[in-house]
C-alpha cells in the first residue's frame, strides 16, 4: 500500500514536472493570477451600515445604493459562469498533450518495464493532470472568493461551489481527452474532441426547441439519446450559476450529473482497456 | 517453469497484423530460450530479425500472440515479474524537463525505491557513470553518449538482478564503452545476469559468455561464445619460404596456403598435416613466425549462421 501510494506520488510529481516544463502550469497560473489582480483594482465597494453599498466598477459609481448580498451573489455568478466555460477550455488546452506526451516511443518502453501495472501508470498521469488543473482553479477561486469576502464582508461558501462543479466537469472531459490519447496519441485530437462538444453541448440542451424541430418520433429518440450520452457541460454550467447565486436547481439536474459522470467513468474505463491491450 | 532462469521463453511468438491490408508479420516466431541466473548473454541478428520485440516481448511491452514468457520464474505479464528487471531501451527518451538526478529519482521511485536509499543511490550511481557533476543539469543539456550513461545509472537504481540492455554503448565513445564494460563486468561478479541485445558483434564477443543469434524472428544458433568460436585446425606463418615448399606443402591433404604481405600463411584441418609442414619448413631452413589453433569471430559465426538459415529458406 505505502509502495503503491509512492509510486503514485512519483507519477503525480512527474506530470507536474511536465506541465511546469511545457509552461501549460504557469501559462493557466498566470492567467488566473491577472484575473485576481483585475478584480482586486477595479471592483471599489463601499458597504454603508452593512445594508445597502455603492458600487464602482472601472471608476464609475453605480447610480443606485444596491445590495451588497445581492451584488456579490451576481457578481459570483458572472464569475462562476467565467470560470465555468474559460477555466474548462483553458484547462483542455493545457492538458491535451500530456496523456499523448507520455507514451512517445522510448520513453513509455521504460516506463511499462518498471513493476507497475498499465492502470496504475495511467491512472497516475489522470491523477497528476486533475490536481494541476485543480491547484490552479483552487487559486483562481479562492483568490477571487477571498477579494469579494474583503471587499464587501460577505463570505459567501455557495461560490466555491464553482470550484467543485469546474472541477466535476473538467475530471469527466479528462477522461475523454485520456481516450483520446491513448488511441491516437495525438494532442490535437485530445483538444479537438471534448472542445467540440462544449460546443455543441448548449445545442443539445435545447430539447424543447429540438421537439419542435425534429418531426419523425425515432430522430426525437435519437437525440434524446445522445443528449443523454454525452456530457452536459450546458446544463451543468446553468447550475454552478444557480448555485452560485443561491437559486434552486433546475428540474433533473441531478440526472444531468449522473449522466455526466458516467460518460466520464465509461470514456476512462476505456481509456484503460485500450491501454492495457495496446502494443508499446 | 524453472526459477533457476533469469529468462525463460517457450514458443513466443508474435506476430504483427497490419489493421486494411490483412498482411502478417512475425516478428519473433516460435522463440524457445533459456537464460541462466547470472549469465551474460547477448542476443545478435541483423535489423529487424526480431531482437527489440523480444525484448518488449519479455517486459510486456508488446502483447504475445502466441507462447510463454518468464522472468525468474515468473510469467512475464506480472509487473511483479519486471521488478527485479533493470531497462534501459535502445532510442531512449528521458523527459528533457528532468535533471539527470531528478529522473533517476522518478524512475526509482517507480521501481519501489524508498526515498532514503534513492538519496544514498543516485550520487553513487553517478559517481559510478562519470556524471557526478552533472546531476542537478537538465537531460536536454547532456549530450547521447551521457544519456546513454545516465540511462545505464537509471537501470541500475534499483540494484536488479536481471540488467537487459538494448544497444548500451550507442553513441558512447570507445573510453566510455571500456568504463561500461568494466562496469557491467563487477555486476556479473555479483551475480546480475545481464542480457545484451546489440547488432555490435565485436562488443558482444568482448563481453558475453553466452550468445543467441536470431534472424527472421526465429532463433537459428545459440550456445557459449566460446564454444562457437572454436575453429577446426592450425594456424601457420612462416617467412621466406621458396615457391617450391609452397607447392610441396599445397600437396598435403587438407592444406590451404596464401602469400600475405610477403609472409606464407597456411591452414591446416589436422594436427598431423601441421607437423609435416613443420619438417617440410625446417629442413628448408625457413623461419615459423607462428602456429596456432584456428579460431573464428563472432562476426564469422554470425555471418554463417544467418547465411545458411538464409540458404535452407531458399
Amino acid at each position: 500500500m505505502k509502495r503503491n501510494l509512492a509510486v503514485t506520488a512519483a507519477l503525480v510529481k512527474d506530470t507536474f514536472r511536465e506541465a511546469l516544463a511545457r509552461k501549460v502550469f504557469w501559462g493557466f497560473y498566470g492567467l488566473s493570477t491577472l484575473c485576481i489582480i483585475f478584480f482586486l483594482f477595479i471592483l471599489k465597494i463601499d458597504l454603508v451600515e452593512g445594508a445597502t453599498a455603492s458600487v464602482s466598477l472601472f471608476g464609475k459609481t453605480a447610480d443606485q445604493a444596491i445590495n451588497p448580498a445581492e451584488f456579490v451573489r451576481t457578481v459570483c455568478g458572472a464569475i462562476a459562469v467565467f470560470l465555468y466555460t474559460w477555466g474548462l477550455a483553458l484547462a483542455i488546452f493545457a492538458s491535451g498533450s500530456l496523456v499523448p506526451g507520455m507514451l512517445e516511443p522510448g520513453r513509455i518502453e521504460l516506463l511499462l518495464s518498471k513493476p507497475l501495472s498499465r492502470a496504475h501508470l495511467l491512472l497516475g498521469r489522470y491523477l497528476g493532470i486533475l490536481l494541476v488543473v485543480t491547484a490552479n482553479i483552487v487559486w483562481l477561486v479562492m483568490g477571487l472568493w477571498v477579494i469579494l469576502g474583503l471587499k464587501t464582508h460577505i463570505w459567501d461558501p455557495s461560490f466555491l461551489a464553482a470550484c467543485a462543479s469546474a472541477l466535476f466537469i473538467f475530471a469527466v472531459m479528462l477522461g475523454l481527452i485520456t481516450l483520446l490519447g491513448v488511441l491516437w496519441e495525438s494532442a490535437a485530437l485530445s483538444v479537438m474532441v471534448p472542445v467540440a462538444l462544449m460546443l455543441l453541448s448548449p445545442i443539445l440542451s435545447q430539447s424543447k426547441f429540438a421537439d419542435r424541430l425534429l418531426s419523425s418520433e425515432w430522430s426525437r429518440q435519437l437525440y434524446r439519446v445522445i443528449y443523454h450520452m454525452l456530457p452536459k457541460v450546458y446544463d451543468l454550467g446553468h447550475m454552478t450559476l444557480e448555485i452560485a447565486r443561491r437559486q434552486p436547481l433546475p428540474e433533473g439536474a441531478w440526472l444531468a450529473v449522473a449522466t455526466t459522470a458516467l460518460f466520464g467513468c465509461a470514456t476512462l474505463a476505456g481509456g484503460l482497456w485500450v491501454f492495457s491491450r495496446r502494443d508499446f | 517453469m524453472n526459477g533457476d532462469y533469469a529468462i525463460e521463453t517457450d514458443g513466443l511468438t508474435k506476430v504483427y497484423r497490419s489493421a486494411f491490408r490483412r498482411r502478417e508479420v512475425r516478428a519473433v516466431d516460435g522463440l524457445s530460450l533459456r537464460v541462466p541466473r547470472g549469465a551474460t548473454f547477448g542476443l545478435l541478428g541483423p535489423n529487424g530479425a526480431g531482437k527489440t520485440t523480444f525484448v518488449k516481448l519479455l517486459l510486456a511491452s508488446v502483447r504475445p500472440t502466441a507462447g510463454s514468457a518468464f522472468l525468474f520464474g515468473r510469467p512475464c505479464w506480472e509487473a511483479e515479474a519486471r521488478r527485479p528487471v533493470g531497462y534501459l531501451p535502445e532510442n531512449h527518451r528521458f523527459p528533457t524537463y528532468q535533471t539527470g538526478a531528478g529522473m533517476l529519482d522518478c524512475y526509482a521511485a517507480l521501481s519501489g525505491v524508498d526515498a532514503a536509499e534513492r538519496r544514498r543511490r543516485i550520487p553513487e550511481l553517478l559517481e559510478l557513470v562519470g556524471l557526478k557533476d552533472w546531476g542537478d543539469i537538465r537531460l536536454g543539456k547532456y549530450s547521447k553518449g551521457m544519456l546513454q550513461r545516465v540511462g545505464l545509472a537509471q537501470a541500475l537504481i534499483h540494484r536488479p538482478r536481471l540488467l537487459m540492455l538494448d544497444e548500451p554503448s550507442d553513441g558512447v565513445d570507445p573510453v566510455g564503452r571500456i568504463h561500461i564494460r568494466e562496469i557491467l563486468r563487477e555486476l556479473e561478479q555479483q551475480g546480475v545476469t545481464v542480457f545484451i541485445n546489440s547488432h555490435l558483434l565485436g562488443e558482444v564477443e568482448l563481453f558475453c559468455r553466452d550468445v543467441a543469434i536470431l534472424h527472421k524472428g526465429r532463433l537459428v544458433l545459440t550456445g557459449a561464445v566460446k564454444d562457437l568460436t572454436l575453429g577446426k585446425g592450425y594456424e601457420l606463418s612462416a617467412k621466406s619460404v621458396p615457391e617450391s615448399l609452397q607447392a610441396e606443402v599445397l600437396k598435403l591433404p587438407g592444406a590451404s596456403s596464401a602469400c600475405v604481405n610477403g609472409a606464407f600463411q597456411a591452414r591446416f584441418d589436422s594436427r598431423e598435416t601441421a607437423n609435416r609442414t613443420i619438417d617440410l619448413l625446417r629442413s628448408g631452413n625457413c623461419e615459423i613466425d607462428s602456429l596456432a589453433a584456428r579460431t573464428s569471430t563472432l562476426e564469422e559465426v554470425f555471418l554463417a549462421a544467418v547465411k545458411g538459415q538464409d540458404g535452407k529458406a531458399a
